[in-house]
């Protein structure tokens, strides 16, 4: 046999479970509801947003549905969001060529004795404030951090880690990003970048 | 051009759930990102080329979430590996080996191995999907090889 037949047939033992398919329909008909899936939790969880093209920032939380001011790749547009008992919500806005795009997502936090809850409001907009990191079509790397907008495609070093610092004039956020390989960030420092996705 | 998602989950449900694997090294973990990347695939609008530009972009996409589970601090592998293995049938010793040498290489390594040996993608193909360069490839492929035969031996053939 070659190496391939046996790499073949040592893998092929790799099988998703028998509910997997009648699962995965279920999961296809929520998500057309626009429900949330546990995927979407893990994401914001690790203060990383599927599919985030965006960075939210809202001063008026408290209600179950408003207006926001979303920032989209450094500019700012009206968003309604919806937060809902929870800890998920449901975001909808006009993108730069007109079309509606729905978000959503949610999230838990784990408490110090290991127990889940749900995020409170508080911290679910925390979230939504986060920096993101764009990889374009074209190649270049981008930060998204409210208003600012920062290429950082020429600034990752030869072990492919880029640190970046942004502030919104009360705090300071720091940047660890691994290049096409995530990222940390924390209030207080450098997130040691071999300390994660390693 | 597009596909249903109960194609692609009849054709490569098992291809996905495999390569995930190879990076969580955990079932479950394994099954909801595969889960998430065919919701992924349904909620995007992306055109596609071929049917083999579906199959790299479901790669690539299953590969970056199993990464992102693998740095979760939280995340929950409620069954170890070697508990799992002893659920899984091997055809043979010499399979159930190789299986485990694999699992215990780099997880850097073990990626572009499962992509050349299981998924039959070339270096540039292999590149192209983990967004790195083709040398890069060719040093993890070749790193693996070596860590390969020097524990499996004669199970594992000398190729270049």
């Amino acid at each position: 046999m070659t190496n391939k037949e046996k790499y073949k047939q040592a893998f092929s033992v790799l099988q998703t479970s028998d509910d997997f398919k009648k699962e995965m329909e279920n999961m296809v008909i929520l998500q057309r509801k626009h429900k949330m899936n546990m995927a979407i939790a893990a994401a914001i969880i690790c203060l990383i947003f599927v599919g985030g093209t965006s960075t939210a920032y809202a001063a008026n939380i408290g209600g179950i549905q408003r207006v926001v001011q979303l920032w989209i790749h450094g500019d700012q547009t009206d968003a309604t969001l919806e937060i809902k008992d929870d800890g998920s919500y449901e975001m909808t806005y006009q993108d730069e060529a007109g079309n509606i795009v729905e978000r959503g997502g949610g999230g838990i936090a784990i408490e110090e004795d290991g127990s889940e809850r749900s995020l409170t409001q508080e911290e679910l907009m925390w979230n939504l404030n986060s920096p993101e990191v764009d990889y374009l079509e074209d190649g270049t790397v981008w930060v998204y951090y409210l208003n600012q907008k920062i290429e950082i495609t020429d600034k990752f070093d030869e072990n492919g880690v880029c640190y970046v610092k942004v502030c919104d004039g009360e705090g300071t956020i720091y940047m660890t990003i691994k290049y096409q390989n995530g990222w940390s960030m924390s209030m207080d420092k450098y997130i040691d970048s071999a300390s994660f996705n390693f | 051009m597009r596909q249903t998602v109960q194609e692609l989950i009849e054709r490569y449900q098992n291809n996905l759930f495999a390569t995930a694997f190879n990076v969580c090294k955990n079932a479950q973990d394994a099954e909801d990102v595969v889960q998430d990347t065919f919701i992924q695939y349904h909620a995007s609008k992306k055109e596609f080329e071929s049917e083999q530009h579906i199959r790299a972009w479901l790669l690539r996409v299953v590969i970056n979430k199993a990464k992102n589970v693998n740095r979760t601090f939280w995340k929950q592998n409620k069954v170890s590996l070697e508990d799992y293995m002893e659920t899984l049938s091997f055809e043979t010793p010499e399979s159930e080996n190789l299986f485990e040498t694999v699992m215990k290489l780099p997880e850097k390594y073990r990626i572009v191995i499962h992509l050349f040996y299981y998924e039959d993608y070339s270096v540039q193909e292999i590149a192209s999907i983990l967004q790195i360069t083709q040398s890069n490839v060719k040093v993890r492929l070749s790193r693996g090889r070596q860590l390969l035969k020097e524990s499996l031996k004669e199970e594992w053939e000398d190729d270049k």
